[in-house]
């Protein structure tokens, strides 16, 4: 730039700050189009890395396997049929399992001293804290001993701790549950895990399986040796597609089916799940980044359209200043340089707006946001290219006037 | 630090250095058998320390000659030099430059910055002075005391009557020390007593040293140049010298 940048710095400021109202309208587009494109950046950032840092975590790395529910009419081929204890051992047996357990749960209302309050009571064999990644708090968790003499012992969830016992200590109380009395030995941490069917995961009582099978579930239509579902944990991700077949093989063998007819049970591979939430969060991000590139398009059209104007009504002044020696190069300068500064202040304001509303969204979604000076510079410098690439036009004019003609222009 | 007016005065006693020079100066508007010659030929020399004014009908071609000795316009034929520089084949940039250190320009319609105030206007020119002069502010603030606004710095145009406005223009046009003074109508926007103001201090200045061309219609602003050179159709038709005014 051959006019020092200084004083053509403070010539765009001044121009700017002579039309206050103006420049604010001309800003708008530009800063919410930066607003957009940034939160939309942090959202994809944010899913990125929600993939990433829970690749090794235990949901990312469990399947559930369901049977079929049977429909109310025999349409079926099959009626429903309950996995067993058998098929818990066998899928245990797979190579690359780490744990795997049975599910047997039904809601109970659970009895205290003082008290009462529904829980899922679950039917537990020892490996189930494993397959849920749930940590004893205090006192003991389930073990063999207490499943193969069917003890009536519990193990509870904080919701349960919460809402039955209500700042009373739990340890060693009993508890009733169809009347059964139940002593509490342990007491498990709190967990955020999300429940698939939305319920509040903390809300369970924990009982050994045998206990629940013969003197709760038994009731049901259940008999002995069988399991709702099945969770399986694999000891790392890669391993779980073919863990997923070995799992479809197996349970088609136990059940008589053979390789090409349907099967009566369901595969939830989560982490493929996951995967596919976290596509569509990407998916989603892209689309509002175009929005965002959309609005900032809009926003430039915004800023030629106003500097345009801004020629036009200074073509007298762009003539006095070529008549005094401006070149040609110094009015574009000083044109460009207004264009720049309009969408620099806009930029910072659009990462503001951005960063301030997605504060507010942060608190009120499950949409996880990552801001980094990365995402942050590209939102900026989008602004950036927006005011060089719309302002490159009207500065172009203006150096290219005519001075003869400029000073006459009424 | 020299005054240049002083500077000037000398070489105008001693030697009458020629300052503007035009041989066969020609310049064209339109095409084919609706040509029209603006500038018809114009061979002219005018020295240094002169005060010029040129006269003559609206389309006699007087603004054009106006802009081709301030540099805005480049000639179809012929050749023009002013303080030894050659205008015909310069470049956009040069001659940018060329306006910037040679020339001062006052307007008929003042073109001043509005929102400005008058010691900013001063400093306009030597905004695009390269190098950069020192003590700028000192020079606008000297240059609007030389035309007696040393009490307006502050004021924006707006502020200021015409007349005052006007001389604000003139500070401008000298703040850069040109060497020549181009004055188009200076006076066409003013009252009568006021244009005299102007025209006074136009000669004052004249008097310093400065070499003033002036183009206008009116024949009684003619009178206060020392020379007057009519045109009509694009040719010089008159041109004699006179007396200064009491």
């Amino acid at each position: 730039m051959r006019m020092p940048g200084l004083t053509t710095l403070k010539l765009a400021m001044g121009s700017l700050l002579e039309r206050p109202f103006r420049t604010v309208l001309t800003m708008l587009g530009i800063v919410i189009g930066v607003a957009a494109v940034f939160a939309m950046l942090s959202i994809g950032e944010g899913s990125r890395q929600k993939i990433l840092e829970n690749i090794d975590s235990v949901e990312a790395r469990t399947i559930s396997i369901f049977p079929n529910w049977a429909n109310g009419r025999a349409s079926q081929r099959r009626a429903w049929r309950p996995f067993t204890e058998q098929d818990v051992l066998d899928i245990q047996a797979i190579p690359g399992v780490e744990a795997a357990t049975g599910d047997l749960s039904a809601e109970y209302s659970i009895v205290s001293e003082t008290s009462d309050w529904r829980a899922n009571v679950i039917g537990v064999d020892p490996q189930y804290l494993k397959t849920n990644d749930l940590r004893i708090q205090r006192g003991d968790p389930i073990t063999e001993t207490e499943i193969e003499r069917r003890e009536t012992v519990a193990v509870i969830g904080q919701s349960v701790v919460r809402s039955l016992f209500r700042g009373q200590d739990p340890m060693g109380e009993r508890i009733k549950i169809q009347n059964i009395p139940f002593k509490v030995i342990g007491i498990v941490a709190e967990t955020d895990a999300q429940n698939w069917r939305g319920q509040d995961s903390n809300n369970f009582v924990l009982i050994p399986r045998p206990t629940g099978r013969a003197r709760l579930f038994g009731d049901d239509r259940l008999v002995r040796n069988q399991v709702r579902s099945i969770r399986i944990v694999g000891e790392d991700q890669s391993a779980l597609s073919r863990i997923e077949r070995e799992i479809d093989f197996i349970m088609r063998r136990s059940r008589g089916l053979t390789a090409d007819e349907a099967p009566d049970f369901r595969i939830f591979n989560f982490s493929a799940n996951r995967q596919a939430v976290a596509e569509t969060q990407r998916t989603l991000s892209l689309l509002l980044a175009t929005m965002g590139a959309v609005s900032l398009i809009v926003g430039g059209v915004g800023v030629m359209n106003i500097m345009l104007v801004s020629v036009t009504e200074r073509t007298r002044e762009i003539g006095l200043r070529m008549a005094i020696g401006a070149r040609g190069s110094d009015i574009l300068g000083q044109f460009l340089t207004e264009a720049l500064l309009l969408s620099i202040i806009s930029g910072l304001l659009g990462l503001g707006l951005g960063y301030a509303v997605s504060q507010v969204s942060l608190g009120t979604d499950e949409i996880e946001m990552v801001f980094s000076t990365r995402i942050a510079l590209l939102s900026f410098g989008s602004a950036l290219l927006v005011g060089v690439v719309f302002g490159f036009l009207p500065a172009q004019r203006a150096s290219r006037l005519n001075p003869i003609e400029a000073l006459r222009h009424e | 630090m020299a005054d240049p007016a002083d500077v000037q005065a000398r070489e105008v006693n001693f030697v009458a250095e020629v300052l503007i020079e035009t041989q066969n100066l020609t310049k064209l508007y339109g095409r084919g058998s609706s040509v029209i010659r603006a500038l018809d030929g114009v061979d002219l020399s005018i020295n240094q320390g002169e005060f010029v004014a040129v006269v003559g009908a609206s389309g006699s071609g007087k603004s054009t000659l106006m802009n081709m000795l301030g540099g805005l316009d480049k000639p179809d034929g012929g050749d023009i030099a002013i303080a030894g520089q050659s205008l015909s084949h310069m470049s956009k940039r040069a001659l940018a430059h060329f306006r910037n250190e040679t020339i001062g320009f006052v307007f008929q319609q003042f073109q001043l910055l509005p929102k400005k105030s008058a010691l900013t206007n001063v400093r306009l020119p030597m905004q695009y002075r390269r190098p950069r002069l020192d003590n700028e502010s000192e020079r606008a603030r000297g240059s609007l005391e030389r035309v007696g606004l040393a009490d307006r710095t502050h004021h924006k145009p707006t502020e200021l009557s015409g007349g005052q406005q006007q001389r604000v223009a003139i500070a401008r046009a000298l703040v850069g020390e040109p060497n020549l003074l181009l004055a188009d109508e200076p006076t066409g926007a003013l009252d009568s007593k006021t244009s005299t103001d102007v025209m006074e201090l136009l000669v004052e200045l004249n008097q310093q040293g400065i070499t003033i061309v002036l183009i206008t219609h009116d024949k009684e602003v003619a009178d206060y140049a020392g020379r007057v050179i009519t045109m009509r159709d694009g040719k010089i038709v008159e041109d004699h010298k006179q007396g200064t005014p009491a």
